[in-house]
């Protein structure tokens, strides 16, 4: 089909052919065409069938206020093709039909509405209860439009931004661009939204006049030629609105064109004034057969010639509330279309002018009537009734624009927290009241002159910035007087429905939900707007209320006898245009910690997880037991990186107080050249942390905690001493130094390589603490450990000469067998020692008392009120408490599965850890579990998930399995 | 998060930068650890006021300090 | 024989054009195509305290004065003096030398506690602006300007430092281990701009303009 040459409106590029396919075939349409209006210019004119009822669906509010057009582009579905910019070589593809929208073999569950009433589907098809899994897949089969593989993969650049600015503005219409530059007049930073490709709003396409010799188009043309002068505004076209939150958080997504580096992205904007300036949609009118191909919206018919260049019919009928209407009327008729008669539901047009031009175009201009009935599929005439009923006419046409009239596009008013109430004059839902910081402008008002329209958004941007502490009062003031100067809000069409029945007058396209059915939902009980919608589903579809939005709080009013008084939308709802899932989830960077030996233990074969943040080396083979690594370290050396383990400095004349506090251990006795080891508790009593403290100066200590509690041992204890006042400094130390744990027999010759000092046993014992030089130059802190229950060397050296000493040892070990080991081969050697892993032996309610480290405690220390102190106090001597109990398996090599539980009549506690110890060659394990079954000696049943019933035993044991008598760490 | 809090040090951030530290109790009243119940209803009871709460906060994201302020729990609005 | 050497744990894959070795360190001056900017710098081997005492009235380290409230940043012979909060002083030896770690106990190093690195060029607020909703821009905000808060989801500490119509520029630290990632997502975001690696004569050129 040709485009209308010579429209200055244009926003299409006639230059710039564009090919796709659909249904086979090649289309053509170009550059800024949507993917539907190049189809709606290549004949298409049946884009979808209804979910329900697979009615044909056309073109009719050009804005995706319905999901008409929705269809599947590029594999995607639920594209919506009137918001979807044309580009080449799309692959365009029908939803929701059985052959093609034309001619859809679901076609015959139109004239099965009798049987589908309002809710049907919660009253029919489970009854009897046995028929609804039947049901339920039918019903899976039949509902939903689109379909996508769940093996589809989703590509593209999705990105995202987190701009500050002082006032943001929501529409770039004519008041919302006054707003803007009324604000970036006083200096303020602004952001202004738009949700089409270009900004403009209903002054884009009309070529009307805003004042003499200025067509309303190059008004706003105007407007955005004068924003671009300020630097401050920064604008956002092919952005739509998606939420709003308190404090002025309003959260869009962005379309970008090709020249940006992203497909989608997210923009989430604080500001310190919004103004929301959204304009208007129309209320759809109300008649049979109201959604028909051939029936648009004025706005629809008066932008596809426009905008895009298209006629939207040939021979149309016009059934109007708003001059609006008659304009477009004019417009289309002097663009080709004949016009058979513009239909006007008021008696009383507000422009006597525009009525004079239709009759000077020898237009039929009917004053009180409205269309009742659209006939024919494709349309071939339309039923006009007055507005009495008393008289009605049928005129052939192939096209019906039909509208009730204008309504406010209210869902980001609403997301801001306006209060909305039914306006009888303009028949609007206008904000009652705003919060502060939030402003409303333009037509959304219900102003309908055009300068009216651009005062208000002075009004409203001056507003803004005097929330912003900038602009003054006077100037304010004026903006009032000019606005106050103008005419006011326009009387507007209450019509909600035409005089007919309503059984195939829809209230909302998505759902295919009709205005019988409302009645069939209010004869059902239902009176409350929210629970109507819920109920029919009215709403409920893609285009998120677009059609019944306004339709069904009038509707449902017209029933009550409170007179409107509580008539109100039903509530907006993030997101408030369909977003994609991968626009929410933008670039989604995953950050996590890793050590400076990360790379280096990849390569020698560790298998890495996550632990929290950090990346660790869990094994280093195939086999999961880690029996190499294992026997290695207790017969020659083994090095494992514990980088991640949390260190602190603290330091200040109370620093001791400070360990004092939060340890349950006696601080004040930490012997010079010498660790304690000591736990930290929460007020329940309950172990949270353990770790070793060490004194290197005066009221200067440096302490270890897990590599879990690292990240919030600072926070800790500042919170538990947040109303002392003690003068003391904390300083996270964690990434500051690398920590190799250097275990085996043979450790000490390995490190002898390194330390130039006397190491032997005599002069380092075990529990020591000693500052080294290691290769002459690298200062290492050393601390003589035993959890892996070997000789054994925790070295700290500053995270960047952490490779060079790494490197050394595995070089100075090689001829003792040095080699790497893991979490899990630590896991099992701590095992054999009875050592605790704060999480795996302890649970959130397990105290100090119930791992056996009860003595860690120092009750006489002189009162500082250690966090934990009375709890233990209260629980130490409690009955019933779970335990931590070392076991042995009898009667099988193969442990239970940690966490299975510990049995009699009832659970008595469940296994911490098992493992088979290749060391003791037996299987054991910790677990906790309840009086009277931690004495030794005492037989205990496991029930492990999937064990058929059949429990396997266990004998409690003492601990440690391996060298109770700790020779070999302390050798 | 659209909360924002006022953080003594940086000013006013992002709800997301802060943990959330508790209702304000005061230090510990004298008669705190007189039986396992007053101690459980000192550390665990709170009053979770309908309007107007004094609380703790932590920058955590950012400085790291302890703080009170005054939220409205009703509008999940910090009071200027 | 094992190297004995020092390292960053930010590493780029360019190839490097200049090389110095300082004391341990393996510095790199310059790479081989950095382009106009805008620029990542590491910045890590640059030596780094942090000062914290009741009472900072009693401190003239390296001489200067430090600023009187938190987010007060003063440059002064290349130390950035940063003001954390009432007992807390971040300091950056920008360039030059390596000086010792103050005596008193009040100071700590934090060289090896966090990865250090500069953002420089006008996208910086652009690039900044993907990864944080700080205000960077504050236009009430005099530079140089401490922020703490949160980049890339990282606690991390910022300085905006520089002209903003000539070369602004962002300093920034976080702990030693997000390094990796925190680099990742800022040459990710910076992809757009063109943001390139660049050496220690591209950033003390920079410095020098401050002054």
């Amino acid at each position: 089909m040709s485009r209308l040459q010579n429209q200055p409106t244009l926003r299409v590029d006639t230059n710039k052919p564009l090919s796709f396919t659909y249904k086979k075939k090649t289309f053509s349409g170009f550059k800024g065409d949507t993917v539907a209006s190049a189809l709606f210019s290549g004949g298409i004119r049946i884009f979808s069938r209804s979910l329900k009822y697979h009615r044909p669906r056309g073109l009719y509010s050009l804005d995706g206020e319905c999901s008409n057009t929705g269809m599947e582009v590029n594999g995607i579905p639920n594209v919506n093709a009137e918001k979807t910019l044309l580009e080449k070589g799309m692959q365009v593809k029908a939803q929701n039909v059985k052959g093609s929208p034309e001619l859809d073999a679901m076609g015959f569950m139109d004239s099965l509405d009798r049987a589908m009433p309002a809710g049907f589907y919660y009253r029919t098809m489970h009854k009897p209860a046995r028929i609804w899994p039947i049901a339920l897949q039918q019903v899976r089969k039949a509902a939903g439009l689109g379909k996508i593989s769940p093996d589809f993969r989703m590509t593209g650049e999705f990105d995202e931004i987190f701009p500050t600015t002082d006032v943001c503005v929501i529409g770039g219409g004519p008041s919302g661009m006054t707003a803007a530059i009324a604000a970036a007049e006083t200096g303020l930073r602004v952001i202004l939204l738009e949700a089409r490709p270009w900004l403009g709003g209903f002054f884009d396409y009309r070529q009307s006049e805003f004042s003499r010799d200025l067509p309303h188009y190059q008004r706003a043309r105007e407007l955005e030629a004068r924003m671009q002068t300020l630097p401050n505004i920064r604008v956002f076209t092919h952005t739509a609105m998606v939420g709003a939150y308190s404090n002025n958080l309003v959260t869009a997504f962005q379309i970008g064109n090709e020249k940006d580096p992203f497909d989608e992205r997210y923009l989430e904007i604080r500001a310190q004034s919004m103004i929301v300036a959204t304009g208007c949609i129309e209320r759809p009118l109300l008649f049979e057969n109201n959604e028909r191909p051939g029936v648009m919206q004025i706005a629809c018919a008066h932008r596809l010639a426009n905008t895009y260049g298209i006629l939207p019919g040939k021979r149309a009928v016009f059934s109007v509330a708003h001059d609006l209407g008659i304009e477009a009327a004019l417009d289309l008729f002097d663009a080709g279309i004949e016009i058979a008669a513009v239909a006007d539901i008021r008696d009383n047009p507000s422009h006597a002018a525009l009525v004079s031009e239709l009759e000077q175009r020898e237009i039929p201009y009917l004053k009180g009537w409205v269309a009742r009935e659209a006939l024919g599929a494709p349309l071939k005439s339309v039923s006009l009734t007055t507005l009495q009923g008393t008289f009605e006419k049928k005129l052939e046409c192939d096209l019906l624009v039909a509208s009730a009239g204008m309504t406010p596009v209210t869902g980001p008013l609403s997301m801001a927290q306006a209060e909305l109430a039914f306006d009888q004059h303009t028949g609007f839902f206008l904000p009652k009241s705003l919060p502060v910081g939030v402003y409303a402008a333009g037509r959304l008002l219900g102003l309908n002159d055009s300068r009216a329209i651009e005062a208000s958004g002075q009004v409203a941007g001056l507003s803004a910035a005097l929330n912003c502490g900038k602009a003054s009062a006077q100037a304010l003031k004026d903006a009032q007087e000019m606005l106050a100067g103008r005419p006011q809000a326009e009387r507007g069409c209450n019509l909600v429905m035409a005089p007919v029945k309503g059984r195939k007058a829809f209230i909302c396209f998505d759902e295919d939900t009709t205005v019988k059915n409302i009645k069939q939902a209010i004869d059902m009980g239902f009176d409350a707007t929210e629970l109507i919608k819920r109920f029919t589903a009215a709403g409920t579809g893609p285009g998120q209320s677009g059609i019944p939005g306004h339709n069904l709080p009038l509707l449902v009013a017209q029933h009550h006898t409170d007179h409107g008084a509580l008539t109100r939308p039903t509530t907006m709802r993030a997101p408030l245009v369909p977003t994609l899932m991968a626009t929410y989830a933008g670039t989604n960077h995953l950050m996590s910690k890793r050590t400076p030996m990360h790379e280096r233990q990849k390569q020698d074969g560790g298998v890495m997880r996550k632990i929290g943040v950090w990346n660790r080396a869990r094994y280093f083979s195939d086999d999961f037991s880690c029996r190499r690594e294992i026997e290695n370290i207790r017969n020659n050396v083994g090095m494992l990186d514990a980088t991640t383990l949390g260190k602190f400095r603290i330091f200040g004349p109370d620093a001791l107080k400070a360990l004092q506090r939060v340890y349950v251990g006696d601080m004040a006795k930490i012997s010079p050249g010498k660790i304690k080891y000591s736990a930290m508790c929460n007020e329940d009593g309950c172990i949270i942390d353990d770790g070793v403290v060490v004194q290197r100066g005066e009221n200067d200590y440096y302490f270890t905690t897990s590599t879990a509690r690292a990240g919030i041992t600072v926070e800790w204890i500042r919170y538990h001493t947040r109303y002392d006042g003690w003068d003391f400094n904390l300083v996270n130390l964690t990434d500051a130094f690398g920590v190799i744990n250097l275990a085996g027999p043979k450790a000490r010759e390995v490190l002898s390589e390194v330390i130039d000092a006397d190491i032997s046993n005599a002069a380092f014992p075990f529990a020591a603490y000693q500052e080294f030089t290691a290769l002459d130059t690298i200062p290492v802190r050393i601390m003589r450990l035993g959890f892996v229950g070997e000789l054994s060397y925790e070295l700290h050296v500053p995270g960047s000469w952490m490779e060079t000493l790494w490197d050394a040892l595995s070089e100075a070990g090689k001829p003792f067998g040095i080699a790497n080991f893991g979490l899990e081969t630590q896991n099992v050697l701590r095992m054999e020692k009875g050592h605790l892993i704060i999480g795996s032996e302890s649970e959130q309610r397990t105290t100090l008392h119930d791992v056996g480290l009860g003595g860690l405690w120092d009750r006489n220390k002189p009162a500082v009120d250690t966090v934990g102190a009375v709890a233990l106090q209260q629980t130490e001597n409690q009955e019933k408490r779970l335990k931590l109990v070392g076991f042995k398996m009898k009667n099988t090599r193969t442990p239970p599965k940690d966490g299975s539980i510990v049995v009699d009549d009832r659970i008595r506690g469940h296994v911490c850890i098992a493992r088979y110890s290749h060391t003791l060659q037996e299987a054991v394990g910790m677990a906790l579990v309840e009086d009277p079954l931690h004495a030794v000696g005492t037989e205990i049943s496991i029930y492990e998930d999937e064990c058929q019933g059949q429990l396997v035993s266990a004998t409690v044991v003492p601990m440690p399995f391996y060298d109770p008598k700790g020779e070999r760490l302390r050798s | 998060m659209a909360l924002t809090l006022t953080c003594p040090v940086c000013g006013k951030r992002n709800g997301y930068e802060f943990r959330y530290g508790g209702e304000d109790k005061g230090p510990k009243p004298d008669d705190f650890g007189s039986s396992p119940e007053t101690w459980c209803d000192y550390v665990h009871m709170n009053r979770c006021v309908a309007g107007i709460q004094k609380e703790w906060w932590c920058h955590r994201d950012g400085c790291g300090v302890w703080f009170t302020t005054h939220r409205d729990t009703l509008k999940n609005l910090e009071m200027e | 024989m094992t190297d004995i050497k020092r390292r960053s744990p930010m590493v780029f894959p360019q190839e490097a054009k200049q090389v110095e070795k300082q004391g341990h360190w393996a510095v790199v001056m310059e790479y081989a195509s950095e382009g106009e900017g805008p620029w990542i710098i590491d910045l890590s081997h640059r030596p780094r305290w942090d000062l914290q005492d009741s009472d900072l009235s009693r401190f003239k380290p390296f001489e200067i004065d430090i600023p009187g409230k938190p987010g007060q940043c003063r440059l002064e012979n290349n130390v950035l003096a940063n003001r954390m909060n009432r007992t807390q002083v971040s300091l950056w030896q920008l360039t030059g030398d390596r000086l010792e770690t103050p005596e008193d106990t009040a100071f700590t190093s934090t060289m090896d506690v966090t990865v250090c690195l500069a953002i420089l060029g006008q996208a910086v607020f652009s690039i900044a602006e993907k990864l944080s909703s700080l205000d960077f821009r504050d236009p009430a905000l005099s530079t140089p300007r401490l922020f703490q808060g949160p980049f890339a989801h990282v606690p991390c500490q910022m300085v905006i430092a520089g002209q903003p119509d000539g070369m602004p520029g962002m300093l920034l630290t976080c702990s030693r281990g997000y390094a990796r990632d925190m680099v990742a997502a800022i040459l990710h975001a910076g992809h757009e701009f063109k943001l390139q690696p660049a050496g220690q004569l591209a950033f003390d050129k920079w410095v020098a303009g401050l002054a």
